[in-house]
């Protein structure tokens, strides 16, 4: 592109031929002919100097740098004379283009884009599977085999997190701290930016108490000093010397703020005491499908050896990130595909508007073809018409698109993995310039084939609009396919909808609303004297906050329902009498499927059950009887009671449960409570065996008060926050309705379903414009036939049924083919849907009648204009 | 006032290899400029062949592409300033080739308009 040079050639070009008219001019001069008329016959034998030069440039080859400048500007100009259907198209493409963009900056940030670790395909997460299929950690004894029996590992840890009060010298907060192995940094490669990592003399029960902090924590709380023997860290009241800080961006696993050596904590011998869950790094050159059966062949082997004391019985891994995203990564690939989809239907669209325009126009080509122009070089042109359409339609989404990342991750679920990676990335350009790229492909060759007429004499000899059959098939043919696009959106939308719908109309045991929750974190509670004061603690808390006005009824639990992970384990029915001495005998018992049982452990107060409307179907609640001395209560799940004693009273029965909090003394089943789904709605209510909260204060230092309250939710808060500061100032609080946890847990699938929702909605609008227009064009383009067929004898309700009928065929058309489509794509939808088939009749039928309704409206419309046509105007018509 | 003789305007007929032929062929008699060479053809072939600029100098850019004449600016005999093109070794080679190509297709034609005997 050497554009100097050619200016050298070209100003020498004019030179040349210049001085070539000048001696022509002076040759005749000399032989005899006037000065002035010299000139004029040199200039007439001289020829075209345009085309001279038109010529000689051919010869240099750049001709199609000009000619493509030519065609932008011609495009230009063709667009601003035409501003409202450029507005279409550019708005169009943007509408699509840029709900594609928004899309794909989701699926790259969440699924695509590589961890931050470096060679982070090596990493992956362990887990066990237990006998029911279920996945499971890792006990201590079964993770040390497993380090000592692989040989796939660069590194191998555990690491177990909690949140717990922690305060650097000022108020305490609520943060995440993570115990973690020896290996734990190394398998990330992460290096502290400050300090050092933990020394091996550290990583011993009854090394000295030192902590690794995370960046973050460190700028925030701790104010950045780069003195660590400065700062004073108090995890649940303990101290802690920090002795590292984490480099930036580094908080693995979610948002820990502060690691302490796992080893500091003494190891459980039990096989069933499966709290850890494992990481590691791979070797170099190990194939993940290989490492993953050799760790499966590693906890099978174990399970052999080890039988019923051991609870794992099948192991498994994944990358890191794979596990990360696999909640997620179902519905953000359903979501891309409805974005594509979108895209379609918009094409459809542009495509029809340029043939549309294209006919109009079809004379104009015809004489250019007939001055000379080849087919090719139109080709051409209509393609850069394209292009600059799609240019400044793509050029719009991104700008549209980036909004929409904003409102995307605004209503995004909060713990959406990887949310922090969303943005627009130089990948998520290129993509939506590769997207550009294709749509102009498509339409432009589609577009600017048709309107190319090889015969031109056509085209200059008939009134200026040529609707060839086949052109006026193949807008029907779009028209039909955005119907079918459109369907299958809807459905889809629907099915989500109703699955939604199913999800809230369930039980889930307890009632919600009014309810407010503050979330403590308190210190361990270590012997008799604490336990003690716990209970007076939370003795006094009760008394003050049921006297709060408004409050009706309140209590405290060690897990809200729909909040986390709730402990399972295995529990001993007891004979009266009984005393279980130690862990060991408990394994021993436990082996016995006699006396074992299974459920999920809940440590609760008084007042909790009334306060979520739990019903009490047997016995009693928990009461002032049970104090510290008394024998400690249980309350059982309904479920649990029907399993257990089938046809015998549950009540004053005997059990042993003390594997989940470490008190062996037995528990005395006071009553039965109703089943709640507390580890979410989807998942049918577990049994559950609730200890008494101030009985058993337990080695968890988290406690959930909870508070039915008829009073404004926003006013008990400060309330509530008030009178906990008073019992004790230090305690970091979150207060929240118990409303917000519920809408929570739903979020997933709001969000999913909205948004398909949106994609379905502009779909229809654009499908709707679609078939609008197609019909309207051929009823414009076949007025003269109108006209005839009236002046011959047809009625108006005859030609309406003419047009209406091909209508009518297009909607049909579409609406099979629609139907056939989603039946066949929504087997995809089908692990996001709740008690829903993906066949399901109702929503198929409904959306199929709503969409042919307004699509034959939208043929209506038109086809009554076809109605009224004068037969006398359209003869006339040209 | 000329002869009124019948004038071979030739232009689009003069097949494209043909006017190359006849631009190195002239070139062979020492450089040129552009209006040079159509003068010269005209001259050499009775006034029979006018070679309009249209084709002229679009053969002779051609021609420079093809690195068969090199061109520079001189001053010419009028004390102007023109572009001169002469003919380059291997513009020699295709002279030669250009020539016998020629002389085979002229006796070709000859053969085939041969009365028969």
């Amino acid at each position: 592109m050497d554009l100097w040079r050619r200016k050298k050639r070209e100003t020498e070009l004019d030179e040349e031929l210049l001085s070539h008219l000048e001696m022509a001019t002076r040759e005749r001069v000399e032989r005899g002919d006037a000065a002035k008329d010299a000139e004029r016959a040199a200039r007439r034998e001289f020829g075209n100097v345009g085309l001279v030069k038109e010529t000689a440039r051919d010869i240099w080859g750049w001709r199609w740098v000009e000619d493509f400048v030519e065609d932008v500007r011609y495009g230009l100009r063709l667009l601003r004379k035409s501003p409202g259907f450029t507005a279409i198209v550019v708005l169009t493409l943007a509408l699509g283009i840029g709900a594609n963009t928004a899309i794909f900056s989701v699926v790259y940030g969440v699924l695509l884009r590589p961890l931050d670790y470096p060679k982070a395909e090596q990493v992956v997460r362990v887990w066990g599977t237990n006998a029911a299929g279920g996945e499971m950690n890792f006990s201590d004894p079964n993770f040390q085999d497993l380090a000592a029996q692989s040989h796939d590992f660069q590194g191998l840890a555990q690491y177990t997190s909690q949140i717990a009060s922690v305060a650097g010298g000022t108020q305490p907060i609520r943060a995440l701290g993570t115990a973690a192995s020896r290996d734990f940094f190394p398998v990330f490669d992460a290096q502290p930016a400050v300090g050092r990592g933990f020394l091996d003399e550290e990583q011993r029960v009854g090394g000295p108490r030192v902590a690794v902090v995370s960046y973050a924590f460190w700028r925030d709380s701790l104010g950045s000093t780069s003195d660590l023997s400065r700062i004073r860290l108090k995890v649940d009241n303990e101290a802690y010397s920090v002795i590292g800080v984490m480099h930036p961006g580094f908080s693995f696993p979610g948002e820990t703020a502060v690691w302490v050596p796992r080893e500091s904590f003494p190891t459980l011998p039990s096989r069933t005491a499966n709290n850890w869950r494992v990481i590691g790094r791979l070797r170099d050159g190990v194939n993940l499908e290989q490492a993953n059966s050799d760790v499966r062949v590693i906890a099978r082997r174990l399970k052999q050896q080890y039988g019923d004391d051991t609870s794992m019985s099948d192991a498994s891994l994944l990358r890191l990130q794979d596990e990360m995203v696999r909640s997620v990564r179902p519905a953000l690939l359903m979501l891309g595909g409805a974005a594509a989809f979108l895209l379609l239907v918009a094409c459809a669209n542009i495509v029809n508007l340029l043939l549309a325009r294209a006919a109009g126009r079809s004379r104009e080509f015809a004489a250019r073809a007939a001055l000379g122009a080849s087919r090719g070089r139109l080709l051409r042109q209509g393609l850069t018409e394209v292009a600059l359409l799609t240019v400044l339609g793509g050029a719009l989404g991104i700008l549209f698109a980036v909004w929409g990342v904003g409102a995307l991750l605004d209503l995004a679920p909060e713990n959406l993995p990887r949310a922090n990676e969303i943005g627009i990335h130089f990948p998520v350009l290129l993509f939506a310039l590769v997207v550009c790229g294709v749509v102009a492909a498509a339409v432009g060759v589609s577009t600017a084939l048709r309107s190319t007429v090889s015969n031109p004499l056509r085209g200059l000899a008939e009134g200026g609009r040529v609707g060839s059959a086949s052109s006026h098939a193949l807008r029907r043919t779009l028209a039909a396919g955005q119907v079918a696009i459109t369907l299958v959106l809807l459905v889809g939308a629907g099915l989500l909808s109703r699955s939604l719908g199913r999800l809230l109309a369930v039980d889930p045991g307890f009632r919600s609303s009014g309810v407010v929750t503050a979330d403590l974190s308190l210190p361990e509670v270590e012997n008799e004297a604490a336990r003690a004061g716990r209970a007076q603690f939370f003795g006094q808390l009760f008394a003050q906050l049921r006297r709060l006005p408004g409050v009706e009824q309140a209590g405290a639990v060690n897990v809200l329902p729909l909040t986390g992970d709730i402990a399972d384990g295995t529990f001993l029915r007891l004979q009266p009498g009984e005393q279980i001495k130690d862990f060991r005998q408990f394994e021993r018992l436990a082996h016995n499927p006699e006396r074992a049982g299974y459920a999920y452990y809940m440590a609760a107060s008084e007042g909790y059950f009334q306060t979520f409307r739990i019903p009490l179907l047997r016995g009693r609640h928990f009461d002032s009887r049970d104090g510290m001395d008394a024998p400690h209560a249980a309350l059982v799940s309904e479920s649990l009671a029907q399993a257990v004693w089938p046809k015998e009273d549950p009540l004053g029965r005997l059990i042993e449960f003390g594997n989940m909090d470490g008190d062996l003394r037995p528990l005395t089943i006071v009553g039965v409570v109703g089943d709640v789904r507390a580890r979410g709605l989807e998942a049918p209510p577990e049994p559950v065996i609730y200890t008494n909260l101030l009985q058993r204060p337990q080695q968890q230092s988290n406690v959930s008060i909870v508070l039915r309250t008829a009073a404004d939710p926003g006013v008990l808060n400060a309330e509530l926050l008030k009178q906990v500061r008073r019992l004790d100032p230090t305690l970091p609080v979150r207060v929240r309705p118990f409303a917000q946890i519920f809408d929570a847990s739903l979020v997933h699938r709001r969000f999913t379903m909205i948004l398909l929702g949106a994609f379905a909605g502009v779909a229809l609008l654009l499908a709707l414009v679609g078939v609008h227009g197609v019909i309207s064009y051929a009823v414009s383009e076949r007025t003269r036939e109108i006209g005839v067929r009236m002046a011959l004898g047809a009625r108006p309700a005859d030609v309406l049924r003419m047009v209406f009928g091909q209508g009518a065929g297009m909607v049909a058309a579409g609406t099979s083919l629609g139907i056939l489509a989603a039946l066949g794509l929504s087997r995809f939808l089908q692990s996001l849907l709740y008690e829903i088939r993906a066949a399901d009749a109702l929503t198929y039928g409904c959306v199929t009648l709503f969409l042919v309704f307004v699509a034959l409206l939208a043929c209506l419309i038109p086809a009554r204009r076809a109605m009224n046509v004068d037969p006398m105007v359209a003869l006339r018509y040209e | 006032m000329a002869e009124k003789r019948e004038r071979y305007q030739n232009r689009i007929e003069l097949l494209q290899g043909t006017l190359d032929l006849l631009i190195l062929q002239t070139l062979q008699w020492g450089a040129q400029h552009g209006y040079g060479i159509s003068v010269a053809i005209r001259n050499r072939s009775g006034e029979l062949l006018q070679v309009d600029t249209g084709s002229l100098y679009p053969a002779l850019h051609r021609l420079e592409k093809q690195k068969w004449i090199a061109a520079e600016w001189r001053i010419s005999e009028n004390k102007q300033r023109a572009k001169f093109y002469r003919l380059t070794a291997t513009g020699k080679k295709q002279l030669t080739r250009e020539r016998s190509r020629w002389a085979q297709l002229s006796d070709a034609i000859a053969g085939v308009l041969q009365p028969e005997e």
